[in-house]
């Protein structure tokens, strides 16, 4: 693995899979904005090298017909057609771009509804510079979760608490909402491999939620992505998605 | 010539690159997270971080340590802690408190078969056992070095819980430092505390500043055979007129040199936060996480108000009179006072570095952070204040250009014969007075929560949590078209003069200004995808932010139809201009990324931003603008700067730039947020690449410095028109006169010439 590697394929966030992401092929959002950049950018630089290549001012050539003078306003140049074709051209792309967006967003806005059969919903509260999961009261914790568990005076890894402190441990094929709440200043709850993402608001609860059918059971990292202070860099939890017994 | 040797050189520079990216290796491993570094050092710099609540020490809680008052070498004592006060202060119950020490020589031990004070494995503090936590008292020992003429440093922490044993917020710490003496050890006077790193580095600058200051004088006074009072008179006389001058000339050149002063501090201060990020450091390795935080606001503050928006005034200033045919701005006086509220506004904030850490809140100064008073360092205070100080040099330098180009041209120079670079000006000057006075009045609104105790962003009381986001990002959408439109002016003037056409579609150039202008009033929400905000806002501004691809590729594509067909010269501000082009398309492309809400979501506030913002600001503004000087250099001086310094400074530029921000997009795609002192370990090969070719970027703009001291010593003369320009400043001599214009210039029409 080269540096030239790293710079040219990369590994998304993996809820850009559940739109198409880069590795699950042509037709997601974030691959054509990957493929529309490159030709964008590949016909600026081409045609930028092109005019170097082709109208270069050599020695002895003549000065064109237009040419510029001192304290003179110039010819006025251009061509109505053209500059509404590369108007209209950019204005087509976007509107393309923006229609593919709206599929996702969709996906990303429509939270479950919490009195559904197969949620999980968690309470979520970042401080300075910690978070607290706390599980609904009715929820049986599985004897096989003892990832955020306490040891105990033998030294075994105890079942997990209902409440937790960063570390959280949640059933795969579950959809679980996660209530933000803040006690102090804004944080950003932050699912690194996964690429969900929300402002932590002191008095205004905001909501997350993330179907864990569409990753990987694993460990996954929590940061907070919001300037919170001295210690926002070490304001970190792991989270744990683990198949029920 | 020149030409030949130039894609040689670029070939050469190409070929080393790319074997140098293909053979530098990078792990390949699978992230870890950020390790968390809860060790002693964490603890001694942070504090009690027991039950990660109420941070702060409290004097509430009084934590004793009884120490002989000397000790001899290798003797064993007993030493009692106890605290006191607090949540819980019984004579017995559970889950009374904690305790943490450390001695800074000889050994710290428990005492045989106590089971409520224990030593971790691989550490050489103590602190509490589970059962330790019922009591408020504990005993251990300490054996004494093998030295008795030095001294030790105790610290010792204690924490007062209110016996819930859930970690809540009413628990308390504080902690004790005492320094023990051996028998035979001198006593010294306490000195003060060790400097933090950028106070280190400031004092050194002072330092040589004296220094230097010391032996240029005393040369003088040696040399020129002169008295110490002659000498400074001399200088006196030197400095004297641009400290009391009013003339657009001056205090355009003022404005430049300053904001490139301000861009080489900031720039200092970025490549400490490069320094800091070569490698997954923890707390106080390099920088603190305070000073960190420190080093990333003032970078940022620095870099956009201290030193890209005085560069655009400074060119503004200089030209905007020459280019409409004016002597001077309307108001010479109030111009005077724009510009000396910028260096003060600059030295305020910075004042904040001696107060223990300047500003801590990151340029955008998020509330409620940034309005509790307690949780910042000191240095916001400054921060807020100084910003202020900028925000009314602003305002009036925009009351001021707009009546200057409203009211002042000369005959011939009608609206739509402005050259771009004055259309650019004028499109700025309107954004700036619409959006930074709400900049201003917010920052007034933060310093009386900090200062005078009100509650417009106490969430406690009430407030709106995220109106401080809309106040800012009002200002600050438009503020980076401020910055960025000037550039647009600046690549218009070189590309046209140096393909020795007009501009391809002068009046859909400035359309496309004034429509970036207008929409970027209506995009600011796309800071705030995040947020809670409304959805519906947040969709719209999506829509909105979308469309500014529009006006600025028709700028784009203007300017690649100028030069074809035309006859190309390629000098220096060409060649940065060519550049800026490619650097700012690449940003542009990123910005549109950015748009779409489902992938800024998994991007936001990470290093994909960063590289982003950087591309733009640096790769559009920052290029373009050292172009202006390459291009504008001889008008002000009277002396052409060096071609091949200039080239060269290019190459390293450009190279240097790409390898050291493109990374960051990589980087952010990984998850690596911005604002963070430390990384996960698995990208530490690519921050090392990217913190390497900063430095390396940063070494090379020494070249230009160097470049423009030689030049204006050495240079050739220039003449009027060097470039063959067509604008009006080409039309008077070079540097102007004292009024500008011997005579006021009617600007012809080509049409009518013929």
């Amino acid at each position: 693995m080269s540096l030239l590697e790293d710079l040219i394929f990369f590994d998304n966030p993996s809820i850009w899979n559940n739109f198409g992401g880069t590795s699950s092929g042509f037709g997601g959002v974030v691959w054509q904005m990957f493929i529309w950049s490159v030709i964008v950018g590949l016909l600026v630089i081409t045609w930028l090298f092109y005019n170097l290549v082709y109208f270069r001012r050599n020695d002895g050539d003549p000065d064109p017909k237009d040419a510029l003078k001192a304290g003179v306003f110039p010819h006025e140049r251009g061509n109505t057609v053209i500059e509404l074709a590369w108007t209209i051209a950019p204005l087509l792309l976007v509107t393309w771009l923006t229609i593919i967006s709206l599929a996702p967003l969709n996906y990303l806005w429509d939270v479950p509804d919490e009195n559904d059969e197969d949620t999980l919903t968690i309470e979520v509260t970042a401080k300075q510079w910690g978070w607290t999961f706390e599980m609904p009261s009715n929820y049986t914790i599985p004897l096989n979760y003892t990832k955020c568990g306490e040891m105990d005076p033998e030294g075994n890894q105890m079942q997990n608490m209902r409440v937790t402190y960063d570390c959280l441990e949640i059933p795969s094929d579950t959809k679980v909402i996660f209530n933000l709440n803040s006690e102090d200043v804004l944080h950003a709850f932050y699912i690194v491999e996964i690429g969900i993402k929300q402002d932590v608001v002191p008095n205004l609860q905001t909501v997350a939620w993330l179907d864990t059918g569409t990753v990987n059971p694993g460990e996954y990292n929590i940061y907070c992505a919001e300037m919170c202070g001295k210690s926002h860099s070490q304001m970190l939890a792991k989270i744990y998605i683990t198949e029920t017994a | 010539m020149i030409n030949k040797n130039l894609r040689k050189l670029s070939i050469g520079f190409l070929i080393a690159i790319l074997v140098a990216i293909s053979a530098f290796p990078t792990g390949n491993g699978l992230p870890t997270g950020i390790t968390s570094t809860t060790t002693t050092d964490t603890v001694i710099a942070n504090g009690c971080t027991c039950h990660n609540t109420n941070q702060q020490a409290t004097s509430s809680v009084i934590v004793n340590l009884s120490l002989p008052t000397n000790f001899t070498s290798g003797e064993t004592y007993t030493i009692v802690l106890n605290i006191s006060g607090g949540p819980n202060d019984l004579s017995d119950g559970e889950n009374q408190g904690g305790f943490f020490v450390t001695a800074s020589d000889g050994e710290l031990t428990p005492i045989a078969n106590d089971t409520y004070v224990q030593k971790p494995f691989g550490f050489t503090h103590l602190t509490h056992t589970v059962e330790g936590n019922d009591y408020r008292e504990w005993t251990f020992e300490w054996t004494a070095p093998s030295k008795d003429d030095i001294s030790v440093q105790f610290v010792a922490y204690g924490n007062s819980v209110s016996g819930a044993g859930d970690g809540a917020a009413n628990d308390y710490w504080n902690k004790k430092a005492i320094t023990l003496y051996g028998v035979n050890a001198v006593i010294e006077v306490e000195t003060n505390e060790d400097l933090s790193g950028p106070q280190k580095l400031i004092y050194a600058f002072a330092i040589i500043a004296v220094t230097l200051s010391v032996v240029i004088i005393g040369n003088q006074m040696v040399t020129k055979d002169q008295g110490f009072e002659d000498v400074l008179k001399g200088y006196w006389k030197a400095i004297y007129p641009w400290l009391t001058t009013t003339d657009h000339k001056y205090v355009g050149i003022l404005y430049i040199c300053t904001g490139f002063a301000w861009f080489f501090i900031g720039g200092i201060l970025g490549l400490l936060i490069r320094w800091q990020l070569m490698e997954p450091r923890i707390d106080g390795d390099f920088l603190t996480y305070e000073e960190y935080n420190s080093t990333f606001t003032i970078h940022g503050t620095t870099m956009i108000f201290m030193a890209a928006m005085p560069i655009i005034f400074g060119f503004a200033n200089y030209l905007i009179p020459l280019q409409i045919g004016a002597r001077d701005l309307a108001f010479p006086r109030l111009n005077a006072l724009s510009y000396w509220l910028l260096p003060t506004g600059g030295i305020v904030i910075y004042m904040g570095y001696f107060t223990g850490g300047a500003g801590d809140v990151g340029w955008t100064g998020y509330t409620p952070y940034s309005s509790g008073a307690s949780s910042t360092v000191p240095g916001t205070d400054f921060w807020v204040a100084g910003q202020i100080m900028l925000g009314a040099s602003s305002t009036l330098t925009a009351i001021n250009f707009l009546v200057t180009m409203l009211r002042m041209r000369a005959p011939g120079v009608t609206m739509m014969r402005l050259p771009l670079f004055a259309w650019s000006i004028l499109i700025t000057v309107f954004l700036l007075l619409l959006s930074i006075p709400v900049f201003t009045v917010a920052l007034i609104l933060l310093m009386a929560d900090r200062t005078f105790g009100t509650l417009y962003f106490n969430v406690d009381a009430g407030a709106d949590p995220i109106l401080w986001q809309h106040l800012f990002w009002y200002f600050g959408h438009p503020e980076v078209y401020i910055v960025i439109l000037p550039a647009f002016g600046v690549l218009s003037e070189i590309i046209t003069t140096f393909s020795r056409r007009p501009i391809f579609g002068y009046t859909s150039m400035v359309y496309a200004m004034a429509t970036i202008g207008i929409i970027s009033f209506i995009v600011y929400g796309h800071h705030m995808f995040t947020t809670g905000a409304d959805p519906l806002f947040r969709f719209i501004v999506m829509l909105t932010t979308m469309l500014v691809a529009v006006p600025t590729g028709i700028k784009i594509f203007n300017w690649l139809a100028t030069m074809t067909g035309g006859s190309i010269v390629l000098k220096t501000p060409m060649v940065f201009a060519l550049g800026t082009i490619i650097t700012f398309t690449i940003g542009g492309i990123t910005g549109i990324v950015l748009a779409s809400i489902p992938i800024d979501i998994a991007l936001h506030d990470g290093y994909f931003v960063v590289a982003h913002f950087h591309y733009v600001l640096v790769g559009g503004t920052i290029f373009s603008f050292i172009g202006g000087v390459y291009y504008w250099f001889p008008k002000m001086t009277g002396k052409m700067m060096n071609e091949k310094l200039g080239l060269f400074h290019f190459a390293m530029s450009f190279i240097f730039f790409n390898a050291a921000f493109y990374p960051m997009h990589n980087v952010g795609l990984s998850g690596m947020p911005r604002r963070y002192a430390t990384y996960d370990a698995a990208l530490t090969d690519m921050n090392e690449f990217i913190s390497i070719a900063a430095m390396i970027f940063g070494l090379a703009q020494l070249i230009f410095v160097y470049n423009v001291f030689y030049s204006y010593r050495n240079g050739e003369e220039a003449g009027d028109d060097p470039w063959d320009g067509w604008s009006l400043e080409w039309a008077t001599s070079s540097p102007p006169p004292h009024n500008s214009f011997t005579e006021i210039p009617t600007l012809k029409v080509a049409e009518e010439e013929e």
